[in-house]
Formats: structure tokens, C-alpha cells, sequence
């Protein structure tokens, strides 16, 4: 009965193909839409999730920049700068700080025999380890005392070592920074894309006091402080007050720094997210209940059309129900047609995204929009079968 | 022998805005096995109303109806869906087969809805259409065939579940006199093998086919008689 319930519905389907496939256009893109969703929605908090990894969700970062903010950039430049003795006052001030570490940068050059690059040094002290999660891959970071000695010595990012060495062994090997000639001790470990927008890998990193000495003090400055995580909003308070009495700014006074956390991201990535998902649900919902009104109407045609049908059946033994079971069965398959041709070409699509950032059409997702898509045939579907099944053999069947 | 039918001041009225048509106005009337009934009358007497209070196309306004035992007028959809499918084969005045599906197919329907399994539908379905003379034509759609051939692909799914009485409503209104005469030789041969069968018709030679001949006027019966012996 199921079977043959099945057989007669594709039949009439089948008979009446670009009615059914026009039909079905709404589910296809309402499939598709919602597919696509969150193909793109599984690959950006993959991404994000790798690129929070790598700022750490215990660090704080003091700096004059607010992330996010909306504030004039000549505001943010008539802030008074970051200086490097902060970090001895922080340490003496701050009950909190498990590790301070001042990070100045610039754009240098680098040379490694006929080779060159243009990238970003960084300089900053031994703790500098303890606010970054990457690791040394090879060899080692520099020590207390080479900081001290402003000893020539550099991290190298995997990007750097690539590109300079392929499968020389870096360490020992000298490069030259802006002219001047560093030994390579240690190479980071390879990072990939923050955000899927800027490589990390090519940097080199230097000891504080070579920086200062060799390049100037100047340059972008910011300090990465270490904290307890689960403290991290009381340790943002404390360093708030700590910085506000290093600057001596006076009650009632405006902060003339920002203290940021990896908190900022999550925020502004979850307003991303609700954007992107928001949208996709708003054209998901229309065109599914374009979608499903459309079929709803198609059959509405169908069972007028087929009224002398449904008469026939009727008087030799089709009971209501098994008249009603056809029809919802026709609206049903419709709609599971239209849904399976919108996930083929959604994973198509995510093929595509794929190349561009890494990502996957959630499986769970699929299965939703399937189930979605019988949903929508049985909602569509439930009232012109009821009809159908409702009707009076008799009339049925004298219906022209 | 206890009787197949049995009718029993059997009333349908229909309400037309203010005014009651009185269809069928107390029919009492008992069929027994194996009979050959004609029902004539004029147009609008009441005949198809019978034709179909009888094949439980319609239950009646009051009075008592019993089929093989059973209280018809009590049933409810359900129950009525089933007795039609198990006990009763209708032939049309105007074929009423699924125009899309070939002449095994339409055989083979009520077969689907009484839970017969493919192969022994396909096996009943070919037998049937066999006894009326269409084993060469099977495979054939109703827009392909004649309407003579085309009323006995619906014959063939009348008989196809061994009902207990073939219900004709002008079976050959439709049809030249060749092919009506080719229809009534089946239902003619249906009888003298033990089938039951009620017709009506508006033609006096096509009456005289059945051994017994109703007549109705405003929904009564006018005369119900013997006009044969078996
Ligand atoms: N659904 C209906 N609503 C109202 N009146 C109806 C309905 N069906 C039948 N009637 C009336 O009942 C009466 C009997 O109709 P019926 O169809 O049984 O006549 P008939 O004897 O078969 O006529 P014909 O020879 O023309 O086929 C007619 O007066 C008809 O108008
Ligand atoms: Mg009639």
C-alpha cells in the first residue's frame, strides 16, 4: 500500500514535470540558502577558533588602540605614548600580572644571502613566550641575559625559514635585519592565517634591548599581560587603575589608553555570525513559505483536476485515508526532490567556499534541511489532501 | 436461500434550497444470488440513485438496507469503502478508467486497495481482462483503445475481485450497437456462470437481456416481474 501510495504519487509528478519542478524552486533555494548558511558559518568559527588559539583568552593587551572602537584615528595618535618603562611598574603595582611583556614593532627588511623580504620585527623580553601560544619549533628563544646584552640574536617565523633556508638547517646561520646581521637561534612553529586574513609566519623576533639599540624606540608598542583567566575581569580592573595612576590621570579624567582582550573578537565575530545566519534563516523562512504555498496551490490544482480520479477510486475501495495518504505523499516527494537538488548544489557550493577558507557542510545540517523540506510538503501538502480525501464519491464522479 | 439484498423503505431526499426532491421515496426490493435485473424508467425517476444506494456509493436518508447480512445503512466511510472494494463491481456509462495507466493497471487498482500482493495482483488482474478478451492489449492506455474495448477493461476490473453483484449504470449508453451487443454477450455469459447483475438502461431490447425488470417512476417502484425463467 505504501509502496504503491508512492507509486501512483511520482507518477503524477512525473506527468506533470514543470509544474512540479517549478514548484519545487522555492525549497530548492530555501535548502539551499540555509546550506550554504552554515557552510560558511562552519568554516568562519573554524578559522576564528584557530585564530583565537593563538591570542589566548588570558592575556590582556595594553596599548593606546582600542579594538573595535569607533574612534577618530588623530584621537587614538594624540594619546601619550606606550613606554617601555610600564612594564617594571606594572610588575611592582599589579597583583594580577603573572607575565608582562612589552612588544614594540616595525616593518624591516630581511636578506639571507641573494634572498629578501620585506616583513615585521617585533622586539620584546624573555616573557614574551608566556603571552603567545605558539611554540619553538626548532632551536630555542633567547635568554634573560642576551635581552639584557642586547645580544644580535632572532626568532625566525616557519614562513622566514621556508622562504630563506627550504631545508638548510636555520639555526646558527646569520640574516641580515634592516643591514644588520642577527644569528637565527630558534623558528616558531607555523601558525597559518589570522582570521584567514594575514600570515603570522613571517616575523622575526628580536630581544628587547637589540631593538631598542639597533632600531628606535619608537614604533607601534603595545604590553601583553598575562593573567588567571578566570580572574581576567578583576585583573582588567586592577590594571585599568594601575595604568590610570602611571599616567596620573586625575578622577573624572577619560582613560588615555585601551586595555583589550580576545573577548573583543568573540564579540564582534558573534555580530558577524548573527548577520550572516540572520540573513540566511530570513531568505531560508521566505522561501520556504513561498515555497510551500506554491505547492500548496499546485495541488489545490491537482485534486480538482483529478476529481473524477479521486471519484473512480473511491467507488472501487480506495478508503479517505489511502486517498489521502496519495496526495500528501505527492506534495511530500515534491518537496524532498526540491530539498535533495538544493543540498547537491549547496555541496557543490561548499566545494567552492572550501577553496576560498577551509569549511564543510555540517552533516547535522543537511538532515535538517531534509526533515524541513518533508515538513514543509506535509504542511503544504495536509489540506488539499484532506479535501481530496473528503470527497463525495458520487459527485466525484459525475465532476466534468 | 437467504437473499443478497434486501431493501427496506429505503428513502433519499435531497434538500434544493427550500424544496425537498424526493430521488427515492420508500423502495422496498430484495435481490437474491445469481439474478439478472434490468431497472428502466424515465429520466430523473430515481434509477442511478438506486444503482448507487445499492453499490454503497450512498447511504439512504432512512430506512433499512442489508447486503449479505450486513447493516449498510449504519457503516460509516470506512466500512463502506470496504464492502464496494470486496463485494461490488461497477461498470460506468462513461468507462471511468485511470486515463494515464494502461488496461492492466486499471484491473489491478482494486487489487491495491484490498492488500493483494503484486504478483497475485498481476496474475488476477491478466485473468480478468483474459475473460473479457483483451490478453493482446494489456499494455495499452484507455486513449488507445476503443470504447467498446474500453468498457470491457472496465468490466474486466468490475469482475477482477470476484464481487458478489456487477452494478451497470447504462453500460451501453455510450457505445454503437455493435459494441454495445459485444458487452451485453459478456454480462450475458457473466450470468450463466453464477455472477449477479443489475443494469439499467433506457432500451427495451437491451432489458430483455435480464430474466427480471424494474420499473421506477418518482422514486418508487411502478412494477418489478418475472419476464423470464433461468
Ligand atoms: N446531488 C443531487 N442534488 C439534488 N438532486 C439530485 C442530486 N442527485 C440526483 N438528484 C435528483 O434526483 C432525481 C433522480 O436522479 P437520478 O440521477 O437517479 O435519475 P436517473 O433515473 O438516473 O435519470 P437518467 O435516466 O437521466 O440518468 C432527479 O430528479 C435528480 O435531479
Ligand atoms: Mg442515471
Amino acid at each position: 500500500m505504501f509502496f504503491e501510495s508512492l507509486r501512483i504519487s511520482l507518477s503524477s509528478i512525473y506527468m506533470n514535470k514543470l509544474r512540479s519542478s517549478l514548484t519545487a524552486l522555492g525549497i530548492i533555494i530555501g535548502v539551499l540558502s540555509v546550506t550554504v548558511m552554515g557552510t560558511l558559518i562552519s568554516g568562519l568559527d573554524r578559522s576564528f577558533e584557530n585564530s583565537m588559539s593563538w591570542l589566548g583568552k588570558d592575556i590582556l593587551y595594553i596599548s593606546r588602540w582600542e579594538w573595535f572602537s569607533d574612534m577618530e584615528w588623530w584621537e587614538v595618535r594624540n594619546r601619550p605614548r606606550m613606554k617601555l618603562s610600564y612594564e617594571e611598574k606594572i610588575r611592582e603595582m599589579s597583583d594580577y600580572a603573572l607575565a608582562v611583556s612589552p612588544v614594540i614593532q616595525r616593518e624591516a627588511s630581511l636578506s639571507f644571502s641573494d634572498k629578501n623580504t620585506q616583513t615585521v620585527i617585533f622586539g620584546t623580553n624573555v616573557e614574551y613566550m608566556e603571552t603567545v601560544k605558539e611554540d619553538i619549533q626548532f632551536g630555542r628563544f633567547f635568554t634573560q641575559g642576551e635581552e639584557r646584552s642586547a645580544a644580535r640574536v632572532t626568532i625566525i617565523g616557519s614562513g622566514i625559514k621556508d622562504a630563506f633556508f627550504e631545508y638548510q638547517d636555520p639555526i646558527g646561520k646569520y640574516i641580515k635585519i634592516d643591514g644588520i646581521k642577527f644569528r637565527v637561534i630558534g623558528v616558531l612553529e607555523k601558525q597559518g592565517k589570522f582570521l584567514g586574513l594575514f600570515s603570522v609566519d613571517y616575523q622575526a623576533i628580536l630581544p628587547l634591548g637589540a631593538y631598542t639599540r639597533l632600531f628606535s624606540k619608537r614604533g607601534f608598542m603595545r604590553l601583553s599581560v598575562k593573567v588567571n583567566e578566570k580572574k581576567i575581569d578583576d585583573a582588567k580592573s586592577e590594571l585599568q587603575s594601575v595604568m590610570r595612576r602611571i599616567r596620573g590621570l586625575k578622577p573624572g579624567e577619560k582613560d588615555d589608553f585601551a586595555i583589550n582582550q580576545t573577548k573583543a573578537f568573540e564579540t564582534q565575530y558573534n555580530t558577524l555570525k548573527f548577520a550572516i545566519g540572520g540573513t540566511g534563516l530570513f531568505i531560508t523562512i521566505l522561501s520556504l513559505i513561498v515555497g510551500g504555498i506554491g505547492i500548496m496551490n499546485i495541488m489545490f490544482v491537482s485534486v480538482k483536476e483529478r476529481t473524477r480520479e479521486i471519484g473512480v477510486r473511491k467507488a472501487i475501495g480506495a478508503t479517505p485515508n489511502m486517498i489521502l495518504v496519495q496526495f500528501l505523499f505527492e506534495a511530500i516527494i515534491i518537496c524532498v526532490i526540491g530539498g535533495l537538488i538544493g543540498l547537491a548544489l549547496a555541496f557543490g557550493a561548499s566545494f567552492f567556499i572550501n577553496k576560498i577558507f577551509p569549511s564543510t557542510l555540517p552533516l547535522w545540517l543537511s538532515i535538517v534541511s531534509i526533515i524541513m523540506s518533508i515538513l514543509v510538503g506535509v504542511i503544504s501538502g495536509i489540506v488539499p489532501s484532506y479535501q481530496a480525501a473528503r470527497l463525495d464519491p458520487i459527485e466525484a464522479l459525475r465532476y466534468e | 436461500m437467504s437473499s443478497l439484498i434486501s431493501l427496506q423503505n429505503i428513502k433519499r431526499h435531497y434538500e434544493v434550497g427550500d424544496e425537498i426532491v424526493r430521488a427515492l421515496d420508500g423502495v422496498d426490493l430484495t435481490i437474491n444470488h445469481n439474478e439478472y435485473i434490468s431497472i428502466m424508467g424515465p429520466s430523473g425517476s430515481g434509477k442511478s440513485t438506486l444503482m448507487n444506494m445499492i453499490g454503497c456509493l450512498d447511504t439512504p436518508s432512512s430506512g433499512k438496507y442489508e447486503f449479505e447480512g450486513e447493516l449498510v445503512h449504519d457503516m460509516d466511510d470506512n466500512q463502506l469503502a470496504s464492502i464496494r472494494n470486496r463485494k461490488i463491481g461497477f461498470v460506468f456509462q462513461t468507462f471511468n478508467l485511470l486515463p494515464k495507466a494502461t488496461a492492466l493497471h486499471n484491473v489491478e487498482v482494486p487489487l491495491i486497495y484490498s492488500n493483494i500482493p503484486k504478483n497475485q495482483r498481476i496474475d488476477k488482474a491478466s485473468k480478468s481482462l483474459t475473460e473479457v478478451g483483451l490478453h493482446d492489449r494489456m499494455y495499452h492506455r484507455p486513449n488507445e483503445l476503443s470504447g467498446g474495448q474500453r468498457q470491457r477493461v472496465a468490466i474486466a476490473r468490475a469482475l477482477v475481485n470476484d464481487p458478489s453483484i456487477i452494478l451497470a449504470d447504462e453500460p451501453t449508453g455510450n457505445l454503437d450497437s455493435k459494441s454495445g451487443a459485444e458487452i451485453m454477450n459478456i454480462l450475458d455469459s457473466l450470468y450463466s456462470r453464477g455472477n449477479t447483475i443489475i443494469l439499467v438502461t433506457h432500451e427495451e431490447y437491451i432489458a430483455n437481456h435480464a430474466h427480471r425488470i424494474i420499473n421506477i417512476f418518482d422514486g418508487k417502484i411502478k412494477d418489478d416481474k418475472i419476464v423470464k425463467k433461468k
